[in-house]
């Protein structure tokens, strides 16, 4: 645990201290902090669960994490360095402990042209209930399960700031695997993740290439994007382990595919309505990581023999295999409607509506929306603690079924704010999401700003 | 080009004036006004946005605010940066002020990296939790009201041009603005607002006007009082500056992602 906080601080101090006194001459450096006490509570109204019972009493989870900032500005403000080192430790989940250089980027702006070098996020998308389009960065998902929070990802990017618009091309030189739960913990249906397997004979060192251009006109706003190379999603099948004759599911596994992605967002303003489309095709995704049956089935009607018989354990055949690559493509697609002032008070209510559909089908990814409706309302207080509530349902069609999530924010005092999160899974029994059946939770999170 | 036009406009309207309608005065006064602060190129300032409530519980913002004069035909360009409340840091609004059209204008959420564009519909609400609201902070072009010239009025000693302004944009939020400009120098050191009811919703007092670069006149404190739920809004500025150098390229969308 301490090595694996370690390890990316030690880099990243030595990094900064080696930039910093680089540029030692203008040795102003603004220093930032943001220290966050979060504690969740678990719910389960159901008398058994697929969870196993340790998880299950996990009802409290504490944690805290810090994020600096450490900025310093020369060359006119025109070349900056930006390091934000993040940690959290949390009380239940190992995998949670983790610490990540959010950022550790060198900017470099000219006439012509902007440089960055180094390690950074990028957000691209439009819409609120999927961020499909958007693949720069891996999810740090043991952070958040809304897919919002991300690991710095290493990059060159050069940005073009044209009269036509923007174009912003990236190198990607190298990978970071996906953060998942620990199998000990809540939220990962009580299995652990075997090491990645990748298509690139590269690993996480595969070159990724990426690019987006982006305009206006008036109220229009669009972006094209491009990208080629190792997949932020993962593919997930499962290892599989006999248990008195019978498989059981022993731990996740996840293979990184080689992809080609097209983007679209779009997005016109009208009035109080905000249209919003964002549709990717995808190419090289496997349909599936599956097992082969045949194999383990002969393994499990022999190897308890073959052990009677030699004494020797006989090994776990190598069963996984993956379909071939095919294509398919994404859309999320809606509105978001704001009265201004409603019932001539200072408040902002949106209306949000939004369709998520994969050409997938049954066959997606499990964290994918296969045909999916959002709903939500967002509340914007306006009042001197900038109070916003958004509280939304996403509800399945096919599967008929739902989640429900509440998210709010508001600020005590000046350097202390509140966050209050709450979701409610409601899955079906045969969806992609039963896994979540027992993790409804309402979390608190008290952010102090040094 | 356009100068020299409205030059023959104004010399044409002077010699007019004896035949002059209150709609042709009011009008003059605003071109006059505007003309008075053509060519400051850009400026820099510092904001402290005080927000208070009926009690006199205050809370207070920090800002820091670019602007870029448009050249030709455009209007100007701002870019706002928030110091604090802390947990807003790094927040950031670009505009781009149009003469007839809807502004454009977006918001940078840096935990995000998202940049979000606003909808000019918005325009009424209130500008992060004050008494301002969100068109009262932008840009006043000239062709955003028309106008109507009242009577002469003294204000605080200072001999007042009062002229009606009726919003051109059907997304304001007020049916018209009465404004107290000074005749020495085309000052607003007054201003009230109608709501869409048409009863005075809030008046905005600018004082302590102090001239930069000998030609700019600018209030050092705006004090936003809305007589309807008792509570006011303090801008205090500080450290103006005017033709810092500043580019184009401080004033586009991507720029609002390294604003600080």
């Amino acid at each position: 645990m301490m090595s694996k906080l370690t390890a990316p601080v030690v880099t990243g101090l030595t990094l900064t201290a080696a930039l910093m006194t680089a540029v030692s001459s203008h040795a102003e450096i603004a220093i930032d902090a943001q220290l966050d006490y979060e504690i969740s509570a678990y719910f389960n109204d159901r008398a058994t669960s697929f969870l196993n019972s340790s998880i299950v009493d996990q009802r409290i989870n504490n944690s805290v994490s810090l994020e600096l900032e450490l900025f310093t500005a020369w060359d006119n403000d025109d070349q900056t360095i930006t390091f934000k080192p993040f940690f959290r430790q949390d009380e239940m989940d190992d995998e949670r402990t983790h610490g990540d250089i959010r950022e550790l980027m060198w900017n470099k702006l000219s006439d012509d042209y902007e440089l960055k070098l180094g390690v950074g996020k990028v957000f691209w998308g439009v819409t609120e209930s999927a961020h499909l389009v958007d693949i720069i960065n891996q999810t740090d998902s043991v952070e958040s399960i809304d897919g919002e929070q991300k690991l710095g990802q290493p990059m060159v990017q050069v940005l073009l700031e044209r009269e036509w618009g923007n174009l912003d091309l990236f190198v990607l030189p190298y990978f970071r695997e996906r953060t998942f739960a620990g199998s000990q913990a809540r939220l990962s249906a009580g299995l652990d993740y075997a090491a990645a397997d990748y298509e690139s004979s590269s690993a996480e060192q595969n070159i990724d290439f990426a690019m987006r251009f982006n305009s206006y006109i008036d109220d229009f706003e669009y972006a094209l994007s491009a990208f080629h190379g190792t997949s932020r999603e993962a593919v997930v099948g499962f290892d599989y382990k006999a248990v008195d004759g019978v498989l059981v599911a022993d731990q996740f596994r996840s293979y990184y595919p080689i992809i080609s992605q097209i983007g679209v967002e779009v997005q016109y303003l009208n009035e109080g309505w905000a249209w919003k489309f964002e549709g990717i095709v995808r190419d090289g995704v496997p349909v599936s990581y599956y097992v082969n049956s045949t194999e383990l089935l002969t393994w499990i009607l022999q190897s308890e023999v073959i052990e009677e018989l030699t004494g020797e354990k006989m090994p776990v055949p190598e069963t996984m295999e993956i379909s071939k690559g095919e294509n398919y493509f994404a859309t999320a697609a809606g509105f978001e409607y704001t009265q201004v002032g409603i019932w001539e008070t200072r408040i902002d209510l949106g209306w949000v509506v939004e369709h998520i559909y994969d050409s997938r089908q049954e066959k997606a990814s499990p964290g994918a929306f296969e045909h999916d409706v959002l709903l939500a309302t967002r509340w914007a207080a306006n009042d001197d603690a900038d109070s916003t509530l958004l509280a939304g349902v996403v509800y399945d069609y096919e599967y008929e079924d739902y989640s429900v999530s509440i998210e709010g924010n508001t600020r005590l005092f000046d350097g202390l704010s509140l966050a209050v999160e709450a979701r409610v899974f409601a899955p079906a029994n045969d969806s992609p999401q039963i896994a979540f059946r027992d993790e409804d939770f309402v979390k608190l999170t008290l952010s102090y700003y040094l | 080009m356009k100068k020299i036009l409205t030059s023959a406009l104004l010399v044409a309207m002077a010699v007019s004036s004896w035949a002059q309608t209150p709609e042709e005065k009011g009008l003059e006064i605003a071109i006059e006004g505007d003309k008075r602060s053509e060519g400051y190129g850009d400026s820099k300032v510092k904001l402290k946005m005080v927000l208070i409530d009926k009690k006199g519980r205050q809370s207070s913002r920090d800002m820091r605010v670019k602007g870029l004069e448009g050249k030709g035909g455009e209007g100007d360009k701002s870019l706002m940066i928030f110091d604090t409340p802390k947990d807003q840091k790094g927040v950031a609004m670009l505009t781009f002020t149009h003469k007839v059209k809807s502004d454009d204008q977006w918001l940078f959420l840096p935990a995000l990296k998202r940049v979000k564009k606003i909808s000019s519909r918005n325009k009424s609400g209130p500008f992060v939790g004050s008494e301002f609201a969100f068109e009262d902070i932008s840009s006043q072009e000239v062709e955003k009201y028309t106008y109507k010239y009242l009577r002469d009025e003294t204000v605080n000693g200072m001999d007042c041009f009062v002229v009606e302004n009726i919003p051109t944009d059907k997304y304001s939020g007020y049916t018209k603005q009465v404004v107290w400009i000074d005749k020495a120098e085309y000052r607003a050191v007054k201003i009230e607002y109608y709501d869409r009811k048409k009863s005075l919703l809030k008046t905005l007092v600018s004082q302590d006007y102090k001239q930069y670069l000998g030609k700019y006149w600018r209030p050092s404190l705006m004090v936003m009082t809305n007589h309807q739920t008792g509570k006011s809004t303090r801008l205090v500025y500080e450290d103006y500056a005017f033709n810092v150098g500043l580019k184009e390229k401080a004033f586009t969308k991507n720029s609002l992602k390294r604003a600080r």
